[in-house]
């Protein structure tokens, strides 16, 4: 269970805000349960909180209030180009949860929303309705923990316990849950299943100390992709975003090869593989917000609207990341963008 | 700066005592108390009035986005859990003429118990009531959170509010407030400690010195407006970097430029001097 998650109640939350209307559901009475101390205030919407003016990200991000709120539309997402479709034509992303409990200093989410706060919304069933409606009888990919972190948040919500039994009748739909979570109280709870997929994002222990403030150290990380790999998991490895910051390039063989001495490559579904990217809107966001960040800092080029770094950078990174990781791995199963 | 609006005199007065402030005789539209960091206006009942002292305040002494709003003011209320004089913190204040709602981030003043505040326009009877629900009435805080929203950080205003009566007016007595406000002020000192100490450490990189050499080499050296930006990055991404930018600017301070061209190469020769970390 990660270090956030231990904290009492009313640590981890500074208040709870919920929609009037988001009373009457068993995901508001599990978290009003959980957490009796923490101050309680009604509202009408969500965005009268989560989209007001003068927020301050990172102050918040330090003491994040959760939003119980009901979703009225749009519950599907076409995936954008930035993600991996891993194969997939139809490849749909779902946000059951806006905002994360993590603080990574490289994150689209500080640029997406005007608010750290975190948005869970608590009509699981309507979500569910929606995907059958859109997906079923379709070959569909489609990624749960997006905007977010479903495993890290599941010890205050566990969206999942509501989901697996839809999933499990809709083998078409293939899931993608990804996580930094380190919870191994997870995959003894819940249930494998052939079309999901536990996405690990993993990074050398230096990139985490340094730009994954509050996620679990890659020991622990390492811990629970063992744990759901021997409950029989299909697990990809994430090694995204690479960040190459002050010669940290230099990192990842290690980190490569210290991964592959202690997962068995042959037991991943495959490995995902990318460098830190962002639109350029977002990263203009993130960095007009003039924190102290090295991120946001660094030099990059700006290709077809999404700020990276130089592409011939790129390449000579990869080529010899992709090098070692083509020593455990065949070529087919590492995905890369 | 932190800045308090009270409604009346009698509310300002112990905080005025409390924090040493002195009246500053040089303004007349509302009675101003000053400090080396606190700024007290008595904006008048109201919530026009309220919002109309805030930004009066500000206008006058506001200095950027570490700047804290307070409003520390009596309430009335048909509950009965708290004792008359008790301190409470506002999560939630709605405007009752409007129906607006507005939500200041409470980070502030742990232990102390929060609560929603109905702001009126006039003053609240228990007679008044036609419903049961738990109400917690005041005249000022509606006000308070519209001038706020331009020119405050949401968790930097902050709505007190000390319980005077249970919706009997014609009750109070003008002493027993006094001393209300008088019992709540150590409270209050550590409230604003605790505002000025999250505010302090989230102080943003401090490239005051650094922005004023920037404008004037842009002047001297005949850099184009992209070039300042450029430069601007520059400096910033320096000072991140643990660098020390402002000694390679100081270097070019005082010298000219004859045509865009010398600027250019001075602009490179400056880049240059910035990204060596020897600097």
């Amino acid at each position: 269970m990660n270090t956030l998650l231990k904290k009492s109640g009313k640590n981890l939350f500074n208040s709870i805000y919920i929609e009037e209307n988001a009373y009457d559901y068993p995901i508001t009475r599990m978290v009003l349960e959980k957490f009796p101390d923490v101050p309680v205030i009604t509202i009408r919407n969500y965005k009268d909180i989560f989209n007001r003016g003068n927020q301050c990200f990172q102050l918040q991000k330090h003491r994040q209030s959760l939003i119980l709120a009901v979703k009225s539309k749009q519950f599907l997402y076409k995936s954008p180009e930035v993600c991996q479709d891993f194969g997939y034509s139809n490849f749909y992303y779902t946000s059951f949860i806006l905002n994360c409990i993590f603080n990574c200093e490289y994150c689209y989410l500080q640029g997406m929303y005007p608010s750290a706060n975190i948005v869970a919304f608590v009509n699981a069933d309507e979500f569910i309705d929606e995907i059958q409606n859109t997906l079923a009888g379709k070959k569909a990919y489609l990624a749960v923990s997006y905007d977010t972190d479903l495993i890290g948040f599941h010890n205050v919500i566990p969206y999942w316990n509501f989901l697996q039994d839809f999933f499990a009748q809709h083998p078409d739909i293939n899931v993608e849950i990804r996580t930094k979570s380190a919870n191994e109280v997870f995959y003894s709870e819940i249930q494998p299943a052939e079309n999901t997929v536990i996405a690990f994002s993993l990074a050398p222990q230096e990139i985490i100390k340094k730009f994954e403030r509050h996620t679990p150290p890659l020991a622990a990380r390492i811990k629970a992709v063992k744990s759901a790999i021997s409950r029989g998991f299909k697990v990809r490895l994430c090694l995204d975003p690479v960040i190459l910051n002050s010669g940290s390039e230099k990192l990842y063989e290690p980190f490569f090869r210290n991964l592959f001495a202690e997962i068995n490559p042959d037991k991943l579904k495959d490995v995902g593989y990318g460098f830190f990217r962002m639109s350029k809107d977002l990263f203009k966001r993130i960095e007009k917000q003039n924190r102290k960040s090295q991120i946001f800092a660094d030099d990059y080029t700006i290709k077809e609207g999404i700020v990276s770094y130089p592409p011939d950078l790129i390449k000579m990174v990869m080529d010899n990341h992709l090098k070692v990781l083509q020593e455990y791995l065949p070529k087919e199963k590492i995905f890369t963008l | 700066m932190i800045f308090i609006v009270t409604a009346l005199m009698l509310e300002a007065a112990p905080i005025i005592d409390y924090f040493k402030l002195k009246k500053d005789m040089t303004i007349h539209p509302y009675s101003v108390y000053k400090g080396s960091d606190i700024a007290l206006i008595v904006s008048g009942v109201g919530k026009l009035k309220s919002a109309m002292a805030s930004v009066f305040l500000y206008n006058l002494y506001g200095s950027g986005k570490n700047d804290v709003l307070i409003n520390i003011g009596f309430c009335g209320t048909n509950s009965k859990r708290f004792n008359t004089g008790s301190l409470l913190i506002a999560n939630k204040i709605t405007d009752i003429d409007t129906g607006m709602d507005y939500y200041p981030d409470v980070f502030f003043g742990e232990g102390i118990p929060q609560i929603p505040v109905q702001c009126y326009s006039k003053v609240v009877k228990s007679t008044d009531l036609t419903e049961q629900k738990e109400l917690f009435c005041d005249m000022e805080s509606a006000g308070i959170m519209e001038a706020s929203k331009k020119f405050f950080f949401s968790h930097n205003v902050l709505v007190l509010k000390i319980i005077s009566d249970y919706l009997e007016p014609e009750k109070l007595d003008k002493a027993k407030l006094k001393s209300y406000i008088e019992m709540n002020m150590t409270i209050l000192d550590s409230i604003i400690k605790e505002m000025k100490h999250l505010n302090e450490g989230f102080i943003e990189l401090n490239l005051e010195a650094e922005k004023d050499l920037i404008e004037s080499l842009c002047l001297d050296l005949r850099f184009t407006q992209a070039m300042k930006v450029i430069l601007t990055k520059e400096v910033k991404r320096a000072g991140i970097n643990g660098l020390e930018p402002l000694s390679s600017l100081k270097e070019f301070n005082g010298i000219k430029a004859d045509s865009k061209e010398e600027g250019k190469k001075y602009f490179e020769y400056i880049i240059k001097k910035i990204r060596q970390k020897s600097v």
